[in-house]
């Protein structure tokens, strides 16, 4: 495994970018369907979500997932990001805009129910507030990253899904800097907290679903991961042995999933 | 330092752009040595089944003392007030500061321990802590007066190191951060917003706020403060190595005094 671990400093950082490995792997038909046939082996009765988290966590589920000011940062602000790449705006302005459109589109009857558009039309004037408060932090830390890399980057318009065909499972990987070099792209994620000991291997999750996502199967050359709290990045390659590994380990988490049910039916 | 609130506390800050000095980015490393040396004095190499955890509350009082700002009451004013300075960072306008604050804090944590204890509370418990969180709101906004955006204001910053192995974990949270740490003059600037009076305590979180920066971003913070809504005193320090080096030696005594009721 190439896993690199760093400082998140400018030097470090750029210096992650520069010495990527130049050449992309790219999975083709029968990696597709190799991972296809281990997922069908682990049958569930629904439908299956994995992602990096569901991997760091041995398949334990975690409490249901609910709104808040700190689980919309990321969307508003990766989306406001995109906005001051376009426009000259302030931070605050940004967010602001982005909040509006989101409200915009719960009152034309775009969003659904359940949507960050739909709750955050509901929510009353203070929590509006922390809800800014916490996307002006997210951009502003995303902004100064972002500021540090020398290459070109671009924030995706949205995480990489991959819908594993006849398995009834949806994998998805978090992504918020796209950096292009040449031919070859470098993707960049930011988490909260601090990288624990399963960090790695969530890395590894988040290149293989990545590079199932792309259409031609090419995979980035190499996955950063940032905890700005803590201060450290880790990154690892796009190899083929990486890749395996990611894949290995999201078919381990579906059957740790699926044991954990077994044992709570009975 | 100053002793009174100056006419915004924002502007004193930030201070004279030409005068900042450049960023120093050399200190962070021999700041984690001295931490991880003196880690070591004290735990040694052995590994401990969970970690010793220092906060901005761990540094404030020595052991078997009371500190009142702890009280659950206290507690609960301190959240509170945190999240108004929140809703102030962005620009928001506070029309009532309990109803608002209490909003906020629910839709961030949904329910937990001290919030039991807010809901429990009899209506003149309330009350009185509703008038008490409108004065310190008061207090808090005449001297911080409006931010403005390109000093990039965040809120609640939080920051984590582990050390020794994670055998010592570090935690802090900023109430108010404003620079950026891109710039190459020193910029960062950090608000720290009590609702007790300023004492020894406030001092060493002060330093403490300072340190974990430093450790985070590996470049030093122009200045730290303190402010207190109950009095409305303001204490202001330029950051520099022998303020970082203090915060060192309290995180050590810190986990010296963890360590030896092990």
């Amino acid at each position: 495994m190439t896993l690199l671990h760093r400082r998140l400093t400018k030097s470090d950082l750029n210096e992650l970018l520069d010495q990527s490995p130049a050449e992309p792997v790219q999975l083709c038909d029968a990696h597709r369907a190799s991972l296809s046939t281990r997922f069908r082996a682990v049958g569930v009765p629904g439908h299956r979500r994995l992602d990096a988290w569901s991997v760091e966590r041995a398949g334990r589920s975690g409490s249901a997932f609910r709104w808040s000011p700190s689980t919309a940062r990321r969307v508003l602000g990766n989306a406001s990001l995109r906005r001051m790449a376009t426009h000259s705006v302030s931070v605050r302005d940004a967010v602001r805009d982005e909040l509006g459109d989101q409200m915009l589109r719960a009152a034309s009857g775009y969003a659904r129910s359940g949507s960050l558009s739909h709750w955050l039309a509901s929510a009353p004037h203070p929590v509006i507030g922390l809800v800014t408060a916490e996307a002006v932090n997210w951009v502003t830390q995303l902004q100064e990253i972002a500021t540090w890399i020398e290459a070109p980057w671009a924030v995706p318009t949205s995480d990489a899904y991959y819908d594993v065909a006849t398995a009834r499972t949806t994998l998805r990987a978090r992504r918020d800097l796209v950096v292009h070099n040449d031919e070859s792209r470098t993707i960049v994620r930011v988490r909260s907290g601090a990288p624990g000991k399963s960090a790695g291997p969530g890395l590894r999750a988040d290149l293989t679903i990545e590079s199932l996502a792309d259409h031609d199967g090419v995979a980035p050359v190499r996955y950063i991961g940032l905890w700005p709290e803590a201060g450290v990045c880790l990154s690892v390659d796009g190899t083929m042995s990486d890749l395996r590994s990611g894949a290995r380990d999201l078919v381990r988490t579906a059957v740790a999933q699926r044991r954990r049910g077994t044992l709570l039916a009975a | 330092m100053l002793d009174s609130s100056p006419i915004s506390v924002v502007e004193a800050l930030r201070g004279d752009r030409s005068k900042r000095p450049l960023i120093d980015s050399a200190s962070a490393s021999g700041l984690r040595s001295l931490l991880e040396d003196g880690i070591f004095e004290i735990i040694g190499a052995q590994k401990l089944d969970s970690p010793l955890v220092v906060r901005t509350s761990t540094l404030h009082q020595r052991f078997a003392t009371t500190d009142l700002a702890q009280s659950t009451s206290g507690r609960i004013r301190g959240v509170l007030i945190g999240q108004l300075l929140r809703l102030m960072s962005v620009g928001m306008s506070i029309d009532h500061a309990f109803d608002d604050a209490v909003t906020a804090w629910r839709a961030e944590v949904g329910s937990g321990e001290l919030i039991e204890q807010l809901d429990a509370l009899d209506g003149d418990d309330r009350a009185r802590l509703a008038t008490d969180i409108e004065a310190h709101c008061v207090t808090l906004t005449r001297a911080l007066g409006e931010i403005p955006a390109r000093w990039m204001p965040r809120s609640g910053v939080r920051a984590t190191q582990r050390l020794a192995g994670g055998n010592v974990v570090l935690r802090d949270v900023v109430d108010l951060m404003i620079g950026t740490p891109t710039s190459d003059v020193a910029s960062i600037a950090l608000f720290d917003v009590t609702t007790s009076p300023l004492g020894e305590g406030a001092e060493r979180s002060m330093r403490y706020h300072a340190l974990m920066q430093t450790l985070r971003t590996s470049v030093m913070p122009l200045r730290t403060c303190t402010f207190s809504s109950a009095t409305g005193e303001i204490w202001i320090r330029d950051v520099d190595y022998e303020l970082l080096a203090r915060s060192v030696d309290d995180v050590l005594t810190s986990v010296r005094d963890q360590w030896s009721i092990r």
